[in-house]
């Protein structure tokens, strides 16, 4: 027999009992569209993940903590504020013991002067009003030196980046923008914002008043305003990555300097900061690439601080999207095993259809072979078919989804992300694999169908 | 009997086991079947008439003794060599037509040609042919069920002949049709008999019919054979 034959053969059986081969592909259909559609999202994720990293260098950065913080613990991830430079130099104590140096501008320098460091900003937020029209938010404010305003790390949906570290500018997030009342990007741009920080006023300050303190009332807090423009907007991170820019609004550091605030995010660091610990929480290193990330890390740790690079928990991440991907194509897998075994079921009653048929084809001539053959097709044919429409309902559906999401999401400012991703060999491998399952489920009718008495299929009676 | 012999069966045995109940359906049936001859088989049913063709024709193996097609031992081979044996040297005929009723005619007649590898062209064109040949010139896409028990036979006939093989076994091809049909077919199978030389082998009820055409009748009676009667 030739193969043409088989093509043809398997089609017109299929086409002589139309229903039940729809109804057969149907299954295979949403099998393989769930398949997919559960694959495609999880490299979706994945892709997202990866390309934001690999965008954002986030593999050249190295987070160093001082001794004292506790990113984990208490107060959460959120490092202090700046220090009140002036009071923090006078009343610096020696370190005493093992502690080392806090984290402060000389020990910045030190950093800065390590082999494949290419630069160091602290990490310095303080919470502040922020205003323009009647709306008012409260949020935190990040200090990010102008540099790294303009690297790639800030990805900007309008404006520019301010260029020097005097001005009184800033780059606010579409959602904040959003949220106090700027709802058009471009003629944001230009506008003036109001930032009101907080600031201590020991005018009134009774220190005998903890209790209350506590409770948040009688707090020795009055605020100071200064005005900003608006020169950039950044779209929100859509996933919780550990970028160094964790906030809404940016103001170059010079600006910063001149601020009175308050040099903490909450009452723990207020309690704290009397104690000791001066300098800053957490200072951001970026290195020339990612290369040099492991021996600045173990330099930084020879001076005493504690570090956190992002490559050291990559394979973790890989790990973890390795499960997710295994997770989801489970899921994917309990609809492939149904939809094989509705063709199993097709294809075996198919053959007590065609009982006598088979004994026909064997009497003229027909070998095992060539029924099992012809079985096999059918079901591949069943299979691709399968296979390539479910593909396509699966990248309809999660086009769907995507689109739904993204409509949600993008009333909260996250920008535009395709959370489903089709490579090539996704699309190609769906139809294989719908096409092997579906031989799979073929081989038990095929050789059955081959095992057919013509004797006994031919007695008439 | 002059004429060599195309095939022939010595001490051919057939037992049906099923369960604990064996049925002997053929004991040592000797035949021997000279080329170009046209060959009856009467017998009451369940004489072993069908089971002596089913080993004729290598759908069935026997249980013990052999058959031998031109000098080749049928019996001895293997599934795969039986249906190269059933596909180029037998054409059958069964009393129930056995066509594939989604099949038109001339893709029922094509069917051998399919298994034997023949393009698609080819086959409708050698179809066509045989069934010109056995007159259903103008009945070539007619399904099996918009045809007459006379014409689905016809059919059936132009199939078994559609891959020039060397014997014709027809198992009672007139058993569902009415005596005239009856006569034309058997005419039908006599007249390709004569003008081919293709040795026919043919069950039958009808002593008239096989009196008329056959060289020799074979007799059996409870899976033996009682009486050979040579008739030319």
């Amino acid at each position: 027999m030739k193969l043409i034959d088989y093509v043809d053969l398997s089609f017109s059986n299929l086409w002589k009992r139309k229903l039940r081969t729809f109804l057969t592909i149907f299954g295979v259909i949403i099998g393989i569209g769930a398949l997919v559609a559960m694959v495609s999202f999880g490299k979706g994720m994945q892709k997202n993940v990866s390309d934001q990293f690999e965008n954002l260098e986030l593999f050249n950065y190295i987070t160093v903590f001082s001794e004292s913080f506790n990113p984990l613990g208490f107060g959460g991830r959120s490092p202090r504020g700046q220090r009140q430079r002036g009071r923090s130099r006078d009343s610096q104590e020696e370190v005493k013991g093992s502690e080392p140096k806090p984290l402060d501008d000389e020990v910045i320098a030190a950093l800065r002067s390590i082999k494949g460091v290419e630069s160091v900003f602290p990490d310095i937020r303080f919470p502040a009003e922020v205003r323009a029209n009647e709306e008012q938010v409260f949020s935190l404010i990040q200090v990010l030196p102008a540099e790294f305003a303009q690297s790639t790390l800030m990805s900007l949906r309008a404006g520019k980046a301010y260029v020097s570290d005097e001005e009184d500018s800033l780059i606010i997030s579409d959602s904040l923008l959003r949220r106090i009342g700027l709802k058009d990007l471009d003629t944001a741009i230009g506008q003036k914002v109001r930032i009101s920080t907080l600031i201590l006023d020991f005018s009134n300050f009774n220190p005998m008043n903890l209790a209350s303190m506590i409770q948040g009332e009688n707090l020795p807090i009055a605020k100071e305003d200064y005005e900003f423009t608006i020169v950039g907007i950044t779209g929100r991170m859509g996933f919780g990555s550990p970028t160094p820019l964790r906030s809404d609004v940016f103001i170059p550091r010079g600006t910063s300097e001149r601020m009175k605030k308050l040099p903490f995010t909450n009452m723990w660091d207020f309690f704290r900061r009397t104690e000791q610990n001066l300098g800053y929480s957490v200072v951001n290193i970026k290195v020339e690439s990612p290369a040099f990330v492991n021996a600045v890390k173990t330099k930084v740790q020879e001076m005493g601080y504690r570090t956190f690079a992002l490559i050291d928990q990559f394979e973790e991440i890989r790990t973890g999207f390795l499960f997710m991907d295994m997770i989801l194509a489970a899921v994917g897998m309990i609809a492939i095993v149904v939809a094989s075994l509705g063709i199993m079921n097709t294809m075996v009653m198919s053959i007590l259809e065609r009982y006598s048929e088979i004994g026909i084809m064997k009497a003229v001539g027909a070998g095992d072979g060539d029924i099992k053959k012809i079985f096999f097709f059918e079901s591949s044919v069943i299979g691709f078919f399968g296979g390539v429409f479910g593909l396509a309902l699966g990248w309809v559906v999660s086009g769907l989804i995507n689109r739904i999401i993204n409509y949600f999401l993008a009333k909260q400012g996250v920008p535009f992300i395709d959370y489903f991703n089709f490579p090539w060999w996704l699309c190609l491998g769906a139809v294989l694999f719908a096409v092997v399952v579906s031989l799979v489920s073929g081989i038990y009718p095929a050789v059955r169908a081959a095992r057919v008495d013509p004797v006994v299929a031919l007695r008439h009676d | 009997m002059t004429k060599a012999p195309i095939i022939q069966a010595q001490k051919l045995t057939k037992v049906y086991s099923s369960g604990k109940i064996e049925v002997t359906a053929l004991k040592d049936v000797d035949l021997a079947v000279g080329k170009g001859t046209f060959i009856g088989v009467a017998g009451s049913s369940g004489s072993g008439k069908s089971t002596l063709m089913n080993l004729l024709g290598g759908l069935d193996s026997p249980t013990s003794g052999s058959i031998e097609f031109e000098g080749e031992l049928i019996s001895r081979k293997d599934k795969n060599e039986l249906a190269r044996y059933r596909r180029h040297d037998v054409g059958m005929i069964f009393q129930s037509f056995n066509l594939i009723p989604f099949f038109s005619a001339v893709e029922n007649v094509s069917l051998p040609l399919l298994f034997a590898g023949v393009s698609k062209k080819e086959r409708r064109e050698q179809a066509s042919v045989f069934l010109d040949r056995v007159g259903l010139s103008s009945r070539k896409e007619h399904r099996p069920s918009e045809l007459s028990g006379g014409e689905q036979q016809r059919v059936a006939i132009a199939r078994a002949l559609v891959n020039s093989p060397k014997i014709i076994l027809a198992d009672e091809p007139t058993g569902n049709l009415d005596s005239q049909t009856s006569s034309e077919i058997v005419g039908l199978l006599a007249t390709i008999n004569r003008e081919q030389g293709l040795t026919v082998i043919m069950v039958s009820h009808e002593e008239a019919l096989l009196k008329e055409h056959c060289d020799e009748i074979i007799r059996l009676f409870d899976g033996e054979v009682k009486v050979k009667e040579q008739l030319k």
